[in-house]
């Protein structure tokens, strides 16, 4: 399932790699899915004319016509409940919440219909359903824009839950989502849309398999680092400042939030012994907790220290002036892997 | 490069008009965020409108005197493609920064 990245950076780039701000890449695999799949429309708040408020749809109303890219009312319940008519009529609706904390008006929707469709229905009411949501928090914006829903989401049954790190995982994984029958809630980090890296278009991973599970974004022996969406940019910083001081850090791309990649979870932390999970949202029931109980049930043996958080704090997300204090730095981090490297049995 | 254009908002409770006093930016300049744009006057009180976002100015409507309606346009910047209506600030890329240093014994038992 996991496979390194490291070796796709390095060595022979095929002619397929290319450099591209995450906006480019998930631009890009919108114009393909909708190229590729004449069921596929693509809608929201500002979606349309505009090209989204982040521009992630600019130039596909242009180029696929205003029936299959459009504007909707400033009404997230509408969104997404025309969604799961539009998806039992056999369309395969790509619907943008445009901020993380406008998704709660529309989670009777979600929770309730979307969901559970295909339960409901034993079968016969798929919701391949792809709702993106630019989600998390780092560009100064205000209230309800900064939010981090995975926990949430992850609890319903029914409900996939993705976060790409990079470009090339929002391409990858935005036109992998896009192909499963089943609704995946697509969570854009969006203080990560202007960096540019390079995109291999033409293969997902190393070995050519689709972008399924978690993924090693860098190898290390001492400490298994585990993070989603913005967090993995910001590990694999600390991790070059850990070896600075002789430790060496694994970082972990957990991608799919739910389901949880379990089994490559615990392969890294059988191999490292210690473990900090890193999430920008807050600490109580938050997916760390999720993240910690696999990591103890398959390494309690062989865990050196309890598995430890790094995250937000339990309160309501702040307002930009206070954003760097809630976000956890890379000091934070830093103490999180300390706290874990000192700790004594008994 | 995108334009956005920037209407000219209900200033008080119900109010319909105002009258441009002194524009503070002129077309070509760069502003800030929240840097005073304009002064206009309404039957209420005498205001400095503060810049909604971070731009090139490329047009400004009305001069000294001119009544603007609420909702038509008041001013309009030039910004690039990738940023044109964005909510928020584009994070910039800083070096990373750190005060804390790891110290362990690492026992590979």
């Amino acid at each position: 399932m996991s496979n390194s990245i490291l070796e796709s950076g390095t060595t022979n780039e095929p002619a397929s790699t290319t450099v591209m701000s995450m906006q480019q890449a998930l631009n890009r695999a919108l114009d393909e899915v909708l190229a590729e799949n004449r069921k596929a429309v693509v809608f929201g708040e500002d979606c349309g004319r505009l090209g989204g408020v982040f521009r992630i749809t600019d130039g596909l109303q242009a180029k696929h016509g205003a029936q299959r890219v459009f504007d909707t009312p400033l009404a997230e319940s509408g969104i997404l409940g025309l969604s799961v008519g539009l998806a039992m009529a056999g369309f395969h609706p790509i619907p943008e919440v445009q901020f993380d904390g406008f998704a709660y008006p529309a989670i009777n929707q979600i929770v309730c219909q979307i969901a559970r469709m295909n339960y409901r229905s034993r079968g016969t009411m798929p919701m391949p359903i792809t709702l993106r949501v630019p989600s998390f928090g780092g560009i100064r914006a205000p209230e309800h824009h900064g939010e981090s829903l995975e926990a949430l989401f992850a609890h319903v049954p029914g409900l996939k839950v993705v976060s790409p790190s990079n470009p090339h995982e929002a391409y990858h994984l935005l036109k992998y989502a896009a192909t499963r029958p089943d609704p995946v809630i697509f969570m854009e980090p969006k203080s990560r849309y202007w960096q540019k890296a390079e995109v291999d278009i033409a293969r997902h991973e190393a070995d050519g398999g689709a972008p399924t599970g978690a993924k090693i974004m860098r190898e290390g022996r001492h400490l298994t680092l585990v993070a989603w969406g913005a967090m993995v940019s910001r590990c694999l910083q600390v991790a070059e400042l850990a070896a600075e001081d002789g430790i060496d850090v694994e970082v972990l791309d957990l991608r799919w939030l739910k389901p949880i990649d379990a089994a490559a979870l615990a392969a890294s932390v059988r191999k490292t012994r210690r473990a900090v999970v890193v999430h920008e949202a807050p600490l109580t029931s938050g997916l760390g907790a999720e993240v910690a109980q696999l990591i103890t049930q398959h390494c309690f043996d062989t865990l050196k220290a309890p598995v430890e958080r790094v995250t937000g704090f339990d309160v309501p997300y702040p307002s930009g002036d206070l954003e760097d204090e809630y976000i956890p730095n890379i000091d934070r981090i830093l103490f999180g892997i300390q706290r874990v490297l000192e700790y004594k049995r008994g | 490069m995108a334009e956005i254009s920037f209407p000219l908002p209900d200033l008080g409770e119900g109010l319909i008009e105002a009258t441009v006093l002194e524009w503070l930016v002129s077309p070509g300049e760069q502003v800030e965020r929240n840097q005073p744009l304009v002064e206009v006057e309404t039957t209420k009180s005498a205001v400095e409108l503060p810049s909604p976002q971070a731009g090139k100015v490329v047009r400004i409507h009305g001069g000294p005197g001119d009544k603007i309606n609420v909702g038509e346009p008041l001013i309009v910047f030039e910004v690039p493609d990738n940023t044109a209506g964005i909510v928020g600030t584009v994070p910039t890329e800083e070096a990373p920064k750190r005060r804390v240093r790891l110290s362990a014994v690492l026992d590979e038992d």
